[in-house]
């Protein structure tokens, strides 16, 4: 079952420079995918990608001077583009939830963390009182903090990066969501409590059968916890499929580029020269955004590329995804 | 040959009696690259700083070309820093914004005495297009610049007065991917024609691995594991070198991952136990893991590890069960 | 500097704009006083004293004395421009050197000026302006001189309080790595980054310069009457405001506001301007 359905999505930030001219930054151009009920789908890519922007559209939480002209998000069937607040609060925390980078500052300070998920669940309505601690405590126990009957007691200062991170997990789940959308949900954490944190996340989405987007620009978290991934460059997603056929065989020049330049490859193969600075997204050129940076650029890249099917259910918009490198 | 840099038992307390740097001894060769591993709190980027004199050691030795800069005064100090570099990890950060990028670049020029203005513009045209960063970019402010664009001024500085030891303080793990290559490949070229001497400190051991002939893990300001990197990668013989290797994620959905998982708490490092940090952590551990620091016993030629199971050979985790 | 950019300028910081255009229409006044104004400030017409507005040559009436309201109030721009300025370089000159050297090294300097500056927050300032106004004599001078001195502190914690903060700054750590002496630290990496945020607090503390000398004016220290200063018109007029000479009070005292908010306003506008966080996007 599709749980978020986002349709060409696009989004525009409008500023004004020091010489007074309006210039319109294009950060979303167009982007297109689905995360049905049981599937984690990573999206990945380098910064100003838009791949934190894509989650503030898909939670409804974009704000002026971001705009969108165009583009349709589905979440469980309904639109969420256009959707006053009120309604939007119903949603965000209640049936799809959002676990963000930085933990500690995503805690309220003045408030022991048993009382914080009791809070979050009294304000959707979904249980209080004892029914609540009841609830808020199985869930620390199921984002396996030890001891979860003291930390409920605990103060957010006293926790560490990566019980702070769990803390997190168990506030977004504590409703029963059936969407999480974790952005870089490990950047900043050790290595090794970065796969505990990330076990944890995907033995519950399992357990639980949800959906989960899992925002990274860390091909080892999609590698090994993700199903699907989609790639994005300069506000497009550039290539998706499954994550063992697009990193076996990836289709885009982009996506070549990023996986060859990964450390491991690059002791196998060498260095090939990649890099180049991401288009200007308040002067973007027409046709394949990636033309400047790509090796297989012609004139046909001029035209903008339509996604080219290569199996089923992987693809990339390139005109030459189809052929051999 | 001897060393550029010698580092002997190193200690570091930051105030409010923070044991940063526990006893840390290493040697850096010629046209050599040492990682230096660790998690946060590990101590690597205070020994950075004390390698570089910006941080005045508690106790320990820093041999720097057979010369003792431990206790080096102020003026020495700076005429040593000529051959004696480094690169932070923030390029956004690390260059004075109030500054055009060939300013920063004439700095260090200026500083060590070199040449005339003339010859001194001559020089940065050279040191720009030896970080290939284009002319153009001298007349502009660092703000205008990208982070891995940056991180090349930054490069370039480091070079400018040909030193004979660069220190890269985790210098591209706030760039993307694609740019890291292109930093690192840069870094590879330089070595390669000066024969500078590198401590590369990272947390990432993909980074790492790549890079370092030779790797230290540090523990909780201690080195628990010193190897040729292959050999490190390939027969890890700390328990916690183990778990570090295990917990990472490789960017190839095809690997297995086997983890091995820690059991207790970390110890704070305000507060360390006698004998090996790592015994709360350890799933190895034994009655006289705790009684004083682990011997740092030889594995094979050019390699140890301060656990005491090395000895009798029981040092290695049982694999944990494959996961998906 | 083109009309665009000023525009753009207007646009990102309207309250700029509106403090800036008021400063400079005081600035023409100070300047162009002589011939602005209809008559000299201390010309007196002894039998036409406290006549109201509009009486011939009384464009804003009379004073006591019989002189022109309109004309000593355009004059009095030139000391309200003659404190604010060089208070603002004497707290210039004596802060910012104080301000880096508390911040950089600490120390004994900075126990004195924290010191210092907690005697200031101890007493009303007014009161301290006075007792030393009081004690070392009545000139224009003077009173330029204590108002510097006694904000330099105040304005060496703006600066101190940047320091502080770029003290740690990664670019100020590889500016010693490089090989940097101390003073090429502070003066060339330190300095030109902490005096951006104490620049927008200048206006601020001018306004507080020029509210202060004409209080003490007020009061009857300082700058005495018949001088053409805002603070003693005010208290000249204010004996008149019950009789219902309302208009020697009212046009210095409307001035005052004016230039007091118009540097405020300025103050404030620039420290959005100057703030990188605020710049629009787009380069």
């Amino acid at each position: 079952m599709t749980l978020l359905d986002v349709q060409d999505l696009h989004v525009e930030f409008v500023a004004r420079g020091l010489d007074n001219q309006l210039r319109i930054a294009r950060a979303l151009n167009g982007v297109s995918f689905t995360v049905a009920a049981g599937e984690v789908v990573g999206l990945v890519g380098e910064t100003g990608a838009g791949k934190s922007l894509t989650a503030l559209a898909a939670m409804g939480l974009l704000r002026p001077p971001a705009r969108i002209p165009r583009g349709s998000i589905r979440f469980e069937g309904q639109e969420i583009i256009g959707q006053p607040d009120r309604v939007l609060e119903k949603i965000r925390g209640r049936r799809m939830a959002m676990i963000v980078q930085s933990p500690l500052t995503s805690l309220d300070p003045l408030k022991r963390v048993g009382d914080q998920l009791v809070r979050m669940q009294r304000v959707h309505g979904t249980a209080r009182g004892a029914a609540a601690r009841a609830k808020a405590e199985a869930m620390l126990a199921a984002v396996r903090i030890p001891d979860p009957a003291r930390r409920m007691q605990a103060w957010p200062h006293e926790l560490s990066g990566g019980m702070a991170q769990r803390v997190l997990i168990a506030m977004a789940l504590v409703n029963d969501p059936a969407l999480i959308i974790a952005d870089e949900p490990t950047t900043g954490l050790d290595v090794t409590v970065q796969a505990q944190v990330l076990d944890t996340l995907r033995d519950i989405v399992a357990a639980r059968n949800l959906g989960a987007l899992v925002i990274t620009h860390d091909l080892g978290v999609v590698a090994h916890y993700c199903q699907r991934v989609a790639v994005m460059f300069a506000g497009q997603i550039i290539e998706d499929g499954p994550v063992q056929q697009v990193f076996a065989r990836p289709a885009h020049p982009y996506t070549q580029a990023l996986i060859a330049s990964t450390p491991g490859r690059i002791a196998q193969l060498g260095w090939t020269l990649t890099g180049g600075t991401p288009p200007d997204l308040y002067n973007l050129p027409t046709g394949c955004l990636y033309r400047d940076r790509c090796p297989r650029a012609t004139t046909a890249c001029l035209a903008p590329p339509p996604r080219i099917a290569v199996s089923d259910s992987h693809g990339a918009a390139c005109h030459f995804a189809g052929e051999a490198a | 040959m001897s060393p550029v840099l010698s580092v002997r038992n190193l200690i570091h307390r930051f105030p409010g009696g923070v044991h940063a740097v526990n006893d840390v001894s290493f040697d850096i060769a010629a046209g050599e690259t040492l990682g230096l591993v660790g998690e946060s709190g590990s101590g690597k980027s205070t020994i950075g700083l004390l390698v570089t004199r910006l941080l005045a050691p508690t106790g320990g030795q820093i041999l720097f070309e057979g010369e003792d800069i431990t206790h080096l005064g102020a003026a020495a100090l700076r005429k040593l820093r000529a051959r004696l570099q480094i690169v932070f990890q923030d390029p956004w950060g690390a260059l004075n914004p109030r500054m055009t990028i060939g300013h920063l670049m004439e700095e260090p020029l200026t500083l060590h005495g070199q040449g005339d203005a003339a010859s001194r513009a001559a020089e940065i045209r050279r040191l720009a297009d030896r970080v290939r960063l284009p002319a153009a970019s001298l007349a502009r402010y660092p703000h205008e610049l990208s982070g891995g664009q940056l991180q090349r001024v930054s490069i370039a500085r480091a070079i400018a007065n040909r030193p004979k030891l660069i220190v890269l303080d985790e210098p591209t793990s706030s760039l993307d991917l694609s740019v890291r290559a292109g930093i690192l490949q840069l870094l590879d070229e330089l070595q390669r024609e000066s024969g500078v001497a590198m401590l590369f400190i990272s947390h990432d051991l993909e980074t790492v691995r790549l890079v370092s002939h030779r790797v230290a893990v540090l523990y909780l300001g201690r080195v628990a594991e010193q190897a040729p990197a292959e050999q490190l990668f390939a027969n890890p013989a700390h328990p916690y070198t183990q778990v570090l290797l295990s917990a990472h994620l490789p960017p190839d959905p095809l690997v297995k991952l086997r983890r091995h998982e820690v059991v207790g708490e970390i110890p704070s490092p305000v507060n360390l136990p006698p004998g090996c940090f790592f015994a709360g952590g350890c799933p190895l551990v034994r009655p006289d893991c705790t009684t004083g620091p682990p011997p740092f016993e030889e594995v094979e030629a050019g390699h140890r590890a301060a656990c005491v199971r090395i000895t009798d050979g029981t040092n290695h985790l049982t694999p944990a069960e494959e996961r998906p | 500097m083109s009309f665009t950019h000023v525009l753009g300028i207007a646009r990102r910081s309207p309250t700029f704009a509106v403090g800036f255009g008021i400063i400079l229409v005081f600035a023409v006044m100070a300047a162009l006083a002589d011939v602005i104004a209809p008559l000299p400030p201390t010309l007196s017409f002894p039998y036409a004293t406290l006549k109201p507005p509009g009486t011939d040559p009384f464009l804003w009436g009379s004073d006591g004395n019989g002189m022109d309201v309109f004309s000593r109030t355009i004059h009095g721009a030139r000391y309200a421009f003659g404190i604010a300025l060089p208070a603002g370089v004497i707290m210039a000159v004596v802060g910012i050197p104080l301000g880096l050297i508390a911040g950089w090294r600490g120390g004994w300097v900075d126990e004195i000026l924290l010191r210092i500056l907690d005697v200031l927050r101890a007493f009303p300032t007014i009161i301290l302006a006075l007792a030393i106004v009081a004690a070392t004599g009545q000139g224009f001078l003077n009173v330029i001189l204590v108002v510097g001195f006694l904000d330099s502190p105040i304005f060496a914690r703006i600066v101190r309080a940047e320091v502080l903060s770029l003290r740690n700054a990664t670019f100020v750590r590889a500016a010693v790595a490089a090989g940097n002496p101390e003073w090429r630290v502070l003066l060339v990496h330190i300095l030109p980054n902490a005096i951006l945020g104490a620049t927008a607090q200048l206006p601020l503390r001018m306004a507080w310069a020029v509210r202060i000398s004409a209080t003490l004016a007020f009061i009857g220290i300082g700058v005495q009457a018949p001088a053409p200063e805002w603070g003693a018109m005010i208290r000249q007029g204010s004996e008149y405001v019950i009789s219902g000479e309302w208009w020697v009070a009212l046009f210095p005292g409307l001035a005052l506001i004016a230039m007091v908010l118009g540097l405020n306003l300025a103050g404030d506008g620039l420290s959005d301007l100057l703030d990188p966080k605020r710049r629009a996007t787009g380069k």
